[in-house]
């Protein structure tokens, strides 16, 4: 990248904030109303374990373990990938046929033009919050190894819920409202996410492995540390596929958003 | 000169979903989607001189936008050839647009929450806009626009011909040889409109700027275009100068006379008149073809048998005219 990609990136951030400060309050309270919704469901869990004890196994500790990793991933996630969770909108109201008449790449300008800071804040600081709750009490060893496979396996994570972003936007140029699909495809996998997925149906674990791969976001990375019994069942080569899933993933949803591309129909007006 | 556009046997259609009405037909179209082609442009071909001002004409419909689209990169044609500043624009994309500006009239590219200028800022990033370029540019638009009043404030609280005055500066910042207006005076009044015009105009005159631009005023184009291309249905018909439509579809005439009394008209020895209408008081109105009537002939006719009071002879409005190559019927004045 060239210094003055650097600058116009500085630029984009520049005016997101400004815009951000123009509504002060509104700006802390919607962040504080993500943190609030996101740690709700956090705490139905809390008070379930507190009654059951453990769940195939997972400790309290180790469950919030378990959910940090995805609401950390989110939190970068939506700071890179608002465009792309809002690229329906863009379509819709022809703010796209804008980028194509700006000599920049399309996938930047989507990527930097906008980032919900508000839904980073708020699912960030929620995952920072469950991992130093958990982190020294899963009996995880923290040394320069661990320390290194978390940071890689985060940014792997990113890239394979980025992935899913990107292709579900990709979509929006043949339909014009993909919403429903992401419900379907992104949050309610991501529901699931939220447990091992030891205990679901064996359906379910082949979606979450195969087709939407959350496993790889934060199950098998979490495995790889804390090695639960419950590992067994699963190829042992999965704890180290993180960012390859990501890779592989991210590749293959831009070669799709490349491809679809001269089919843009644009909104019309 | 060289041809700074050249439009070739273009067209393009659209898919678009056949809706059937009522819930009936919408439980139908969910389980059963009919799609229609409904072809946009139909195989247009035209080319544009650098430094032309072209006026692009037609109805609702037309194809006008898709043309627009096509032109600036939006688009891929489904066939023909599209070049533009040697560029073909939807496939050298990053390299073609830094020399071309579009302004939408229905769609702001400002940063809504934001003062114009931070839009302007943004801008000169994104196009790699030298300093001295931006600032020279800058200077001359807010003078020319008259923006300086309102460069600070908030995009939100501008009125419409404020913004589109802002946006027009927004679509030029980086000095583009080629600038596509798809209606840029919609919606602003007449004292709006007429400064944008203005700005138009210098901005062809002094600069070179080649334009083609969209819009159903006909005042734009008259005083702005020198050449016209109408298209209606996706093609075609009109390609030419303003004088040249006159003179091949307005070529009615009308004479309104007022006279001193009530008088009946008798026929006119070796005039012919397609038609004489009574207006209120004493008033008439004479139409005719121009090729047929000498309109002194008649003047001196009506001159030396009645009593006339007053006379007053027009052609009609370029829009009447263009009215009419839309429906294929008779110029009504």
């Amino acid at each position: 990248m060239k210094c003055d990609t650097f600058y116009l990136i500085g630029m984009y951030t520049k005016t997101i904030m400004k815009s951000w400060f123009q509504y002060k309050i509104d700006a802390v309270l919607r962040s504080l109303a993500v943190f609030l919704r996101e740690a709700t469901g956090i705490i139905v869990i809390y008070f379930t374990l507190l009654k059951f004890d453990t769940l195939n196994g997972w400790n309290l500790y180790e469950m919030l373990f378990l959910f940090s990793f995805l609401f950390v991933t989110y939190g970068i996630l939506i700071l890179f990938f608002t465009g792309l969770r809002d690229f329906g909108d863009t379509v819709r109201n022809g703010n796209f046929d804008r980028f194509i008449l700006r000599p920049r790449g399309l996938l930047f300008q989507i990527i930097f033009i906008n980032a919900d800071w508000f839904a980073a804040i708020g699912h960030g600081c929620l995952g920072i919050a469950l991992f130093i709750i958990s982190a020294g009490k899963v009996g995880v060893e923290w040394n320069v190894i661990s320390i290194f496979y978390a940071i890689v396996t985060i940014v792997g994570g990113v890239f394979i819920q980025g992935a899913i972003f990107l292709f579900l936007a990709t979509l929006n140029i043949y339909l014009l409202e993909t919403d429903s699909l992401k419900e379907i495809f992104y949050w309610n996998m991501r529901k699931f996410a939220g447990y091992p997925i030891s205990i679901f149906h064996k359906g379910i674990q082949m979606i979450m492995i195969y087709i939407v791969p959350f496993a790889f976001v934060n199950y098998f990375p979490v495995q790889f540390l804390l090695r639960k019994a419950d590992m067994a069942q699963y190829p042992s080569l999965f704890m180290y596929m993180t960012p390859l899933v990501g890779a592989g993933m991210y590749l293959l949803a831009y070669g799709f958003w490349r491809l679809s591309l001269k089919y843009y129909k644009s909104s019309g007006n | 000169m060289e041809n700074l556009i050249e439009v070739k046997n273009v067209s393009k259609t659209f898919k678009v979903n056949k809706r059937a009405n009522g819930i009936p037909g919408m439980v139908a179209n969910l389980l059963v989607p009919k799609f229609e082609q409904k072809q946009a442009v139909k195989d247009i071909s035209f080319s544009i001189k650098e430094g032309e001002m072209v006026g692009f004409v037609g109805p609702n419909g037309a194809g006008k936008s898709t043309t627009i689209k096509m032109l600036s990169g939006i688009l891929y044609p489904d066939s023909g050839e599209i070049k533009v500043n040697g560029y073909v624009p939807y496939k050298q994309r990053k390299d073609y647009v830094g020399s071309i500006g579009v302004v939408f009239g229905q769609k702001s590219q400002l940063q809504w929450d934001l003062p114009v200028i931070d839009s302007f800022e943004l801008l000169k990033a994104i196009y790699r806009v030298p300093e001295k370029v931006y600032q020279r540019n800058l200077e001359r638009f807010t003078d020319m626009l008259n923006m300086g009043g309102f460069i600070n404030q908030p995009v939100r609280q501008l009125s419409l011909g404020q913004r589109m005055r802002a946006d027009i500066a927004a679509a030029l910042l980086h000095s583009p040889r080629i600038v596509f207006f798809d209606e840029p005076t919609i919606g602003v009044d007449v004292v709006g409109k007429e400064k944008i015009r203005e700005f138009i105009r210098e901005l062809n005159r002094k600069d070179k700027v080649t334009m083609l631009f969209t819009t159903h005023d006909m005042q734009d184009i008259e005083k702005t275009c020198n050449r016209l291309i109408i298209i209606d249905k996706g093609s075609k018909v009109y390609d030419g100068t303003l004088f040249g439509i006159r003179e091949k579809y307005g070529t009615t005439r009308q004479l309104d006379v007022e006279f001193k009394d009530n008088c009946e008209i008798e026929p006119i020895k070796n005039v012919e008149i397609k038609q004489i209408d009574e207006l209120d008081g004493r008033k008439k109105r004479f139409i005719f073809e121009n090729k047929d009537v000498q309109i002194n002939e008649l003047m001196n006719e009506l001159l030396a048998k009645y009593n006339v009071r007053d006379l007053n002879i027009s052609e009609p409005e370029i829009e009447s005219i263009i009215r009419k190559i839309y429906s294929g019927k008779d110029v009504v004045l």
